[in-house]
């Protein structure tokens, strides 16, 4: 904070506002529950479109992974899908259209750290509504094919840092609409290019192998796959576990500068020529 | 004492993209380079004094907005000074941001689904304002306008009068030195605007805090501002006391005829019709003044005119010579209609 104030209140400050958007979020029941109904049908699409692959299939493990990794993958993903998208792009194309964003500019507040906190809440909530149960009921429905060590402990990690690099993604593309003047479109580019990407909707072990290669020097590998990786495969040794943790953070690093370089400069554009 | 914004020779120049028409012009647009330079504000300079209340007066895009957003640093003068409490606002944006507080009378800085108290709360850490100044403001607020009564109640619940005062007083809790308010009062109901009125009158005189009123309602520039600042396509055409200009235009009347007993039950056109015949009557007898102009008010011909060009009783009895006037009004000239004068005219 540039304006010296004493250690520790910028904590106080997002703390305050990260408060406020779990009450938020608590606020939106009906949403809640709407999104949990339609992971459902999601799922019930997910199970038939994997079983018809499987059963057209000569052999039970296709790249390496069975029906049940692969549905467990994908039911986990869904759930963790539900309480990462947060709509920041929306959020942010909103603020920019309507001008709202001049108000957040007259504050002694950061925008990026003050929106990633108001968006934290949901994503706190969702959490325990959406995930938890999802996970738990896998864990009984698969009779224990999760092992539950260590692995939890990275795995809450893991979804922390894969929080912030969608989050600093989700930003990145938010200030695309600055510039594009529209917010749908950029939105629903970015999300199938990440859900892609990131192995939400189809797991990497079934990409291609030259495909392969290009996802694994990309960042969205970061938010879907590593955690999952880290939470579903049992041969993970703690060096393993590091290496996965270490590249999540490698990308963070890298998505936080790009994002806020990103952000000063068009902020300068802002208060140069207008909004 | 020393003037707490000090703008000096202020100038804000913008960028714009020259738009062509239809979608072939649209298409070129893409590729284009073409832009125009948009002098949104030209050469401003205004000194405000701690504690004055200064009413920010303009037609649409006169270059209000641009002012205000230069003075809380979100926008970067082309060229000129600017100095607020010292600082210059868009090189310390998040300092200077300690010190304000913004109303927007169409935006709120409340959290939607949240009880009021609770924003409040947020914003106690967010300015990092002392436990005692909190209490002292919420109880201070409470004795203002019963605020307590709202605290618990979320703000999407609230009437869009309910909500502009939480959002004054939200504007307040970290004792600004400064408030910028930006049409606070539009879209509310006569008696909420003169709570409004009476609220920020109250700050302002309590607190001592400076405000910068923009507003389009001249009801709010009588009831609290001794001073105006007028500002048209980016230049300033005024900036003095209310009574000055008052006094300036204390040779203008009103005068308000109806020729039936019962205008109220014409038609519209008709009494258009009226209005139309008394100017031309008008018009052919005074050639010579300008100041002369004819409208229409609810049921009543309104003439204004100049008492230095024409007098009253010359124009009624132009007038009664055509037609027989069955009721007669005198008006002081508003605050409003000096306003109109000032837009469209630009006499000052």
């Amino acid at each position: 904070m540039s304006n010296g104030n004493k250690p520790g209140a910028s904590l106080k400050r997002y703390a305050a506002v990260l408060r406020g958007s779990i009450m938020e979020a608590l606020s939106f029941r009906a949403s809640t529950f709407l999104r949990i109904a339609g992971n459902l049908i999601y799922l019930l699409i997910i199970y038939f479109l994997w079983r018809a692959i499987f059963d057209s299939s000569p052999v039970d493990t296709v790249n390496g992974m069975s029906f049940y990794d692969t549905m467990i993958y994908l039911v986990l993903a869904a759930a963790m899908f539900n309480f990462m998208d947060t709509f920041v792009v929306y959020r942010i194309g909103d603020d920019y259209q309507t001008g709202q964003i001049v108000l957040y500019l007259t504050r002694p507040i950061e925008y990026q750290p003050f929106l990633f906190f108001s968006r934290l809440g949901n994503c706190v909530i969702s959490f325990f509504v959406t995930f938890m149960p999802t996970f738990l009921i896998v864990y009984f429905v698969t009779k224990g094919s999760i092992a539950l060590g260590i692995n939890l402990l990275f795995f809450v990690v893991s979804i922390l840092l894969a929080i912030g690099v969608n989050f600093c993604i989700d930003f990145f593309v938010g200030i695309i609409c600055f510039y594009t003047q529209s917010v749908w479109g950029v939105n629903i580019m970015k999300e199938v290019v990440v859900s892609l990407l990131s192995g939400a909707t189809i797991p990497l072990a079934f990409f291609p192998e030259v495909f392969r290669k290009i996802v694994d020097v990309l960042p969205f590998q970061a938010i879907y796959h590593i955690p999952l990786h880290i939470l579903t495969d049992k041969t993970m040794q703690l060096p393993d576990y590091m290496t996965s943790l270490g590249i999540q953070l490698f990308w963070l690093a890298v998505m936080l500068g790009i994002s806020r370089l990103f952000w000063k400069g068009s902020v300068k554009g802002l208060t140069v020529n207008g909004g | 004492m020393e003037a707490i914004i000090k703008m000096a020779d202020i100038n804000k120049e913008f960028k714009v993209l020259k738009r062509r028409e239809g979608i072939r012009g649209s298409i070129r647009d893409l590729f284009s380079r073409d832009y125009q330079i948009l002098k949104a504000v030209n050469d401003v300079t205004i000194d405000i004094m701690p504690g004055e209340m200064v009413g920010y007066l303009g037609p649409n895009g006169a270059g209000k907005s641009t002012t205000i957003k230069m003075m809380t640093g979100v926008l970067e003068p082309t060229s000129g000074e600017i100095l607020v409490n010292g600082r210059v606002p868009y090189e310390n944006r998040t300092r200077n941001a300690q010190d304000i507080g913004v109303v927007f009378g169409q935006r709120s800085q409340l959290w939607w689904a949240l009880p009021v108290i609770e924003s409040f709360r947020i914003l106690k850490e967010i300015y990092q304002i002392s436990d005692r100044d909190f209490k002292d403001n919420l109880e201070y607020y409470d004795a203002l306008v019963g605020a307590s009564e709202l605290y618990h109640k979320p703000v999407r619940q609230m009437s869009l009068g309910q909500r502009t005062l939480c959002d004054i007083l939200a504007a307040f809790l970290h004792n600004p030195s400064i408030v910028f308010m930006d049409e606070p009062t539009i879209g509310l109901d006569v008696s909420m605007k003169s709570k409004i009125r009476e609220l920020v009158g109250r700050l302002n005189k309590e607190k001592g805090t400076t405000i910068i009123l923009t507003t389009h309602d001249m009801g709010d520039v009588d009831a609290l501002c001794k001073r105006i600042v007028i500002i048209d396509k980016g230049r300033m055409i005024y900036d003095n006391d209310i009574e000055h200009l008052r006094s300036y235009f204390g040779a203008y009347r009103t005068i308000q005829i109806q020729f039936d007993r019962h205008a109220e039950d014409l038609d519209n056109e008709v009494l258009q019709q009226q209005a139309l015949e008394v100017e031309a009557w008008l018009r052919s007898e005074f050639a010579g003044s300008e100041s002369i102009a004819v409208s229409m008010e609810e049921n009543w011909i309104q003439i204004l005119i100049n008492e230095e060009e024409v007098h009253m009783m010359d124009v009624v009895n132009c007038i009664q010579k055509q037609r027989q006037i069955a009721d007669m009004n005198l008006q002081e000239i508003s605050t409003e209609r000096v306003i109109r004068k000032i837009y469209e005219g630009g006499i000052v």
